[in-house]
């Protein structure tokens, strides 16, 4: 399928904080219309599902929730573009996409939770570096 | 011919030299060229006449070099000199050059060292003085009343730059690969006040490198023959290895025979060489100097805490020089503090490892190894708990190793080097009571089982200056050992000493006559099983020779290691004397010489520390600490001077600064320590001995030793020992490193 995102840029500037906010949403709509395509092409259907992958893509633009400065959300987003441009080109590969989309930023490292739980915040610094 | 020697020919006749300065004034580029870039330098006469009438602008005052600040013992020995028209008062026997200096006027200097003797032999520091036919070399000149120094004439500026010239005659130009580049003095002063273009055509002189030894690099092609190191050797090191040869063009700085440098101050003539005729060898072509980051520091190599400025860069130390502190190092460092840095690249541990079933160590996650801990802590008893705390420990994590035995219910915690049961109540049990400055005072020395030279250069250096100062008296009971200075060799063993103690010994009418006799007892007696006996003779020894006075304490006790003053204010003092024989859990925290033979084999053997050493053998457990490069540590040197090392570098691998990993052993073994920061463990250290918290300052300890319990104790006849076998290898980091073990393999007299 030739890739229909490929003429449209993130036009200069945001004017106002509700452009922006518009133009993420669009954003987002547009990343969740190419799920299926990305779920084909890097062969997805055994390890995620259509909804885990929207709600990564959703964290992932919620991790900056606190910006309110139009020209860095128009960054953020013109980055997203890139990024979801070169995943539909499939300009990557399979292990990438696992790798931080599905498993997550935090690598393999799946049941600290429950380990964690009742020790002090020193020790968990403790655990992580010896700069805290 | 150049102008400038037209203008010195005429010098005789006024007007025509002033046509010539005309000349030169109004045509620069008359295609006459003098070597002296400014134009009215090139005839000095004639301006400096031109000068006279003209009213001399008021200059302001300034500050002096430095900071420096002068003290008059007398106020009639005032007196006034002026110094470029500014009126400075300076005490009589100062030089030109130091009048300058209270001025604040900074004059060049290559000869010249404010802590040897006055060589004069550079003639760099040239300046005017009214009334002189010629420039005087300020270095060598007592200032008089009334005197009027010029720094800034044609004159003086044109001495400068004649010395320059001839200097770099036979300078080479290597500087791009010469590791001096950067810090030079003659690179600096030549940018400053050298002339822009040199006359000389012929070949220059090449002198043949000497070897001086693993640590002193040397290439005599760039010596200036200024005769720094020389007077440094024979004045403040006191060997008389290095010497002047030769007349004239031949002169060069070398060994008399083909000899290598044996002292244990040698590396410091690298930072008073003002070339590169000297340079550091372990540093040679290693980095540039601008390239480094420097972290101001404490030397935990031995008790004196050397302030040193570590140089890194990224995450290695690069190399380690000193910083000025007058009270303890004034301006030197040993040897061991300056190039033990190899050591820390070496050996190192960087991962929480188990020994396995097979006897091999396997790397583990903190959260395994503190889990392993933890559990078999719990199952031995409390009283079967024992922690040894490491010679190079700081007090943070002694504070957390003691508090965390404390709460396991144990009391067997102490520090190695302090012996079996140390008399902590009494710090002036402990410190050298008349400070490492103090010294200089005293007249009369009796050093009892102490080898300073290789147990604390520094203080060794303090002695020396005293005794090459004021002819002070030097006694001294132990083996036979190498001493710079004269002395008296009284005896080896306790024999000697009870013989002082009663009166008997010849020795006593020095101490009797002494106005501030001074004892310095060594650590390595802590060691022994008499010795408070022995304490109890040196006591005696005080009282019959008054060495302690309300005005003046001269009772000392010079340690051996940096962690030791600071364990024993805050109390790290075994129950018993015979606790690692029943020891069931060894908590050993950079312990390395601790004797581990009488150790049960079923112990448990934790050890945490940076260096794989000699109790990493005995270890079933490792947990990798960081070294005093890269944790900020609080140390009390054994003068009872507070003071703290700086992070320079990023640990390795993934090790843990000490005082966190008890912190969270403590927590995983279910005794959690009250503190999470440095600033909570401080305020802990605070209500166990606050003066661990004065930075930078020293604690004097009150002189109580009328408090002392009597003691009856047969004391042993047996002779004095050596607590330190090798200068250069003395902790784990020193023996990690490479140059340590090259110079002890060629220095070390065998």
């Amino acid at each position: 399928m030739a890739f229909n995102l490929k003429g449209i840029r993130v036009p200069p500037n945001s004017a106002t904080l509700q452009e922006a906010r518009n133009r993420t949403f669009d954003f987002f709509r547009q990343a969740c219309r190419s799920i299926p395509t990305i779920m084909e092409i890097y062969n997805l259907h055994d390890v995620v599902t259509v909804s885990e992958i929207r709600s990564t893509i959703s964290s992932e633009i919620r991790k900056n929730a606190h910006i309110t400065n139009t020209k860095v959300i128009d960054m953020l987003l013109f980055k997203g573009m890139e990024e979801l441009g070169n995943i539909v080109e499939h300009a990557k590969q399979r292990h990438h996409i696992i790798g931080q989309y599905v498993l997550g930023r935090r690598g393999l490292i799946q049941d600290v939770g429950d380990k964690d739980q009742d020790i002090s915040d020193f020790l968990k610094k403790f655990y992580n570096s010896n700069y805290f | 011919m150049g102008l400038g020697l037209l203008a010195l020919r005429s010098s005789r006749a006024s007007a025509l030299s002033r046509f010539y300065r005309v000349l030169a004034s109004q045509n620069p580029c008359n295609g006459v060229r003098g070597i002296v870039s400014t134009p009215e330098l090139q005839n000095a006469e004639a301006a400096a006449a031109a000068a006279q009438p003209e009213p001399t602008p008021v200059i302001p005052p300034r500050t002096p070099v430095a900071g420096a600040r002068v003290q008059f013992a007398n106020p009639e020995d005032a007196i006034e000199v002026f110094v470029d028209g500014y009126p400075v008062k300076i005490p009589k026997g100062f030089t030109v050059l130091q009048a300058c200096e209270v001025a604040g006027v900074d004059i060049p200097r290559f000869c010249y060292h404010s802590r040897l003797s006055v060589a004069g032999n550079c003639r760099m520091c040239l300046v005017e003085v009214e009334k002189s036919p010629k420039p005087v070399a300020s270095c060598a000149m007592p200032a008089l009343p009334g005197m009027k120094i010029k720094t800034d004439t044609p004159v003086a500026k044109k001495a400068r730059e004649g010395v320059m010239e001839f200097l770099l005659m036979n300078h080479p130009l290597d500087c791009p690969i010469c590791d001096q580049g950067g810090e030079c003095d003659l690179q600096d002063q030549s940018m400053a006040f050298g002339s822009d273009r040199g006359r000389f055509t012929e070949m220059k002189r090449s002198v043949v490198d000497k070897n001086l030894g693993p640590l002193v690099k040397t290439v005599m092609t760039r010596c200036i023959q200024c005769t720094r190191c020389v007077r440094f050797a024979t004045e403040v090191a006191g060997v008389q290895d290095l010497g002047m040869l030769g007349r004239g063009s031949g002169e060069e700085i070398g060994t008399y025979v083909e000899k290598l440098m044996t002292s244990e101050l040698s590396g410091n003539v690298i930072d008073i060489c003002p070339v590169g005729a000297l340079t550091s060898k372990p540093f040679a072509f290693k980095a540039r100097n601008w390239e480094l980051k420097g972290t101001e520091s404490i030397d935990v190599t031995d008790a004196v805490g050397s302030n040193i400025r570590i140089d890194s860069r990224g995450p290695e130390v690069m190399r380690i020089v000193p910083r000025l502190n007058e009270d303890i190092n004034e301006e030197w460092i040993s040897d061991k503090t300056r190039f033990c840095y190899d050591g820390l690249k070496r050996q190192r541990l960087n991962d929480p490892m188990i020994r396995g079933s097979d006897g091999r160590f396997k790397a583990v996650s903190w959260r395994d190894a503190l889990a392993v801990v933890a559990e078999v802590v719990h199952q031995v008893k409390p009283e079967e708990i024992v922690g040894v705390a490491g010679q190079l420990s700081d007090a943070e994590s002694m504070m957390a190793l003691k508090d965390l035995l404390n709460k396991m219910g144990s009391n067997n915690v102490w520090c190695e080097g302090n012996g079996n049961l140390p008399q902590t109540d009494l710090r002036s049990g402990f410190l050298l009571n008349s400070n490492i400055s103090g010294l200089e005072k005293a007249d009369v020395f009796l050093l009892i089982g102490s080898q300073p030279r290789v147990e604390a250069p520094m203080v060794n250096a303090r002695i020396r200056k005293t005794v090459r100062a004021t002819q002070a008296k030097v006694g001294y009971i132990g083996p036979p050992t190498d001493f710079n200075y004269n002395h008296q060799h009284l005896g080896t063993g306790p024999q000697t000493l009870l013989e002082i103690a009663e009166g008997r010994h010849p020795f006593c009418s020095v101490l009797l006559n002494a106005k501030n006799p001074a004892i310095i007892v060594g650590a390595g007696l802590f060691e022994r099983k008499d010795k408070d006996s022995v304490f109890s003779a040196v006591e005696t020894i005080a009282k019959l020779g008054k060495v302690v006075r309300p005005d003046w304490n001269g009772l000392n006790v010079l340690l051996l290691n940096a962690a030791q003053a600071a364990a024993l204010d805050l109390g790290l003092v075994p129950e018993s004397s015979d606790s690692i024989e029943s020891a069931k859990f060894l908590y050993l925290m950079g312990a390395d010489d601790v004797n581990l033979e009488k150790l049960p084999a079923d112990a448990f053997v934790v050890y945490q520390g940076h260096h794989g050493d000699r109790s990493v053998y005995r270890a079933n457990v490792i947990f990798p600490a960081s070294a005093f490069t890269e944790k900020e540590g609080t140390y009390e040197n054994t003068e009872g001077c507070t003071q703290q090392t700086l992070p320079a570098v990023p640990t390795v691998g993934d090790a843990r600064d000490d005082w966190k990993i008890i912190r969270a052993l403590s927590e995983v073994a279910g005794v959690r320590l009250p503190y999470d920061t440095l600033g909570a463990i401080r305020a802990r250290i605070k209500a166990v001995a606050p003066n661990l918290l004065h930075t930078d300052e020293r604690e004097p300890a009150i002189d109580s030793t009328t408090l002392k319990p009597e003691l009856f104790q047969k004391i042993s006849m047996a002779p004095f020992g050596t607590s330190v076998e090798n200068f250069y290898m003395t902790d784990s980091i020193t023996r990690a490193s490479k140059i340590m073990a090259q110079c002890s393999t060629m220095l070390l007299k065998k």
